[in-house]
């Protein structure tokens, strides 16, 4: 399991934060040729995200990049220029049928084996940015072995709701947790869209603990300032990382006996529990990533 | 005159603004900015190669410098010299 506590938004046309988004350690970076670019500065922007890509080590930090819808001229120029440049994945805007991840998975698929690149290798992480779209989440997140992750929409989803941002996003309740249980079932990451007040630390910290709490791996961010509360709320406590090093422990000295149940304090565990004890650890970062 | 530009005035950036040149003028380049003069060799030489690998022999560029690096400065100037030429087909 990669870690996705924080992925922090770069915007592609800003190369201040291209270069240096990194260096304020997020889990992983996604450079922005959506939103944030103004329409005029598309070309530009996918030029620049090409050469930083290219050019900069982003240490250990999953590098993705969100390009423009697929309802836009400019989705598959994207994805031309940033997948020979060795990233992770793409982050796609406004999925809303299974249909769409066809197409991208197919048209990733070719610039794949154009470029020799491993097929399969360029992850999908998608944005449900309408009712339609988190309607199909779950037929979403299961359209392509592709597919590790899919994050709830802000404002596009409010605006498709007909509704508006309230103070405690009770409007996004509904979503948020059909995204998780969508997620959770098709065995993808589901992670929570952007907090967008960046000097409310406080409603950051009181939104993150309850996206933690019902099941979200992480959240999007916008601002670096944001990246050490959501990762303080995601790191474990001392009594889970206790428990989860018992776990882990356990199961080690059964494979090593040959023994295929593990004992912990008296009760059976089973290995989704044995899986869950090892990201426990690599949250806390007593252990290296895994798959 | 056909010009077109990429890039800003923010720090990190810069700003290139690439005009036509009458065919067999050649490439002419002109800079300014903070620190310009410690940088200007550098700057014409990642200008100058940017331009030949695409083929560009008869441009004028003006580059309003603040502070970007080989990386930026090659993006920026692609992106002014592939607009002034019409899109990147």
């Amino acid at each position: 399991m990669a870690l996705r506590r924080t992925m922090l938004y770069l915007p592609g046309n800003n190369p201040n934060m291209l270069i240096r988004g990194h260096l304020f350690k997020p889990d992983g970076v996604i450079l922005d040729l959506e939103d944030s670019v103004a329409l005029s500065e598309k070309d530009a922007a996918r030029i620049l995200v090409r050469e930083v890509l290219k050019n900069i080590d982003f240490g250990g930090c999953e590098v993705t990049v969100r390009i423009n819808g697929l309802d836009t001229p400019f989705w598959k120029k994207d994805l031309e220029e940033v997948i020979p440049c060795g990233i992770d994945g793409i982050r796609v805007p406004k999925v809303e049928t299974p249909k769409d991840i066809e197409l991208l998975d197919e048209a990733i698929s070719e610039i794949e084996s154009k470029n020799n690149i491993p097929e399969g290798k360029i992850q999908i992480t998608c944005l449900l940015e309408t009712a339609l779209g988190i309607w199909n989440a779950y037929h979403i997140a299961t359209a392509s072995k592709r597919v590790t992750a899919i994050c709830p929409g802000g404002e596009d989803l409010r605006a498709d709701l007909k509704t508006s941002r309230s103070e405690t996003s009770e409007e996004l309740v509904g979503p948020r947790r059909m995204v998780v249980l969508a997620a959770h079932a098709a065995k993808v990451d589901p992670l929570d869209t952007v907090f967008s007040d960046i000097t409310d630390d406080e409603g950051l910290r009181r939104e993150t603990e309850w996206i933690k709490q019902i099941g979200f791996q992480g959240k999007s961010v916008i601002h670096p300032n944001q990246i050490p509360i959501i990762h303080d709320v995601f790191t474990p406590t001392e009594k889970e990382i206790a428990q989860a090093k018992k776990i882990v422990q356990a199961a080690k000295e059964a494979a090593e006996k040959g023994l295929g149940a593990v004992s912990v304090d008296g009760k059976m565990v089973d290995k989704p529990v044995v899986k869950r004890a090892e990201y426990t650890l690599q949250k806390a970062g007593l252990l290296e990533g895994g798959e | 005159m056909k010009t077109a530009q990429a890039g800003t005035l923010e720090s990190m950036d810069c700003l290139v603004t690439a005009s036509e040149a009458e065919k067999g003028k050649g490439i002419f380049i002109t800079m300014e900015g903070s620190n310009i003069a410690r940088f200007r060799d550098s700057i014409l030489k990642t200008a100058k190669t940017t331009l030949q690998e695409m083929g560009i022999k008869d441009v004028i560029l003006s580059i309003q410098y603040n502070g970007a690096n080989d990386i930026v400065l090659k993006a920026r100037v692609e992106a002014a010299a592939k607009a002034l030429i019409g899109g990147d087909n």
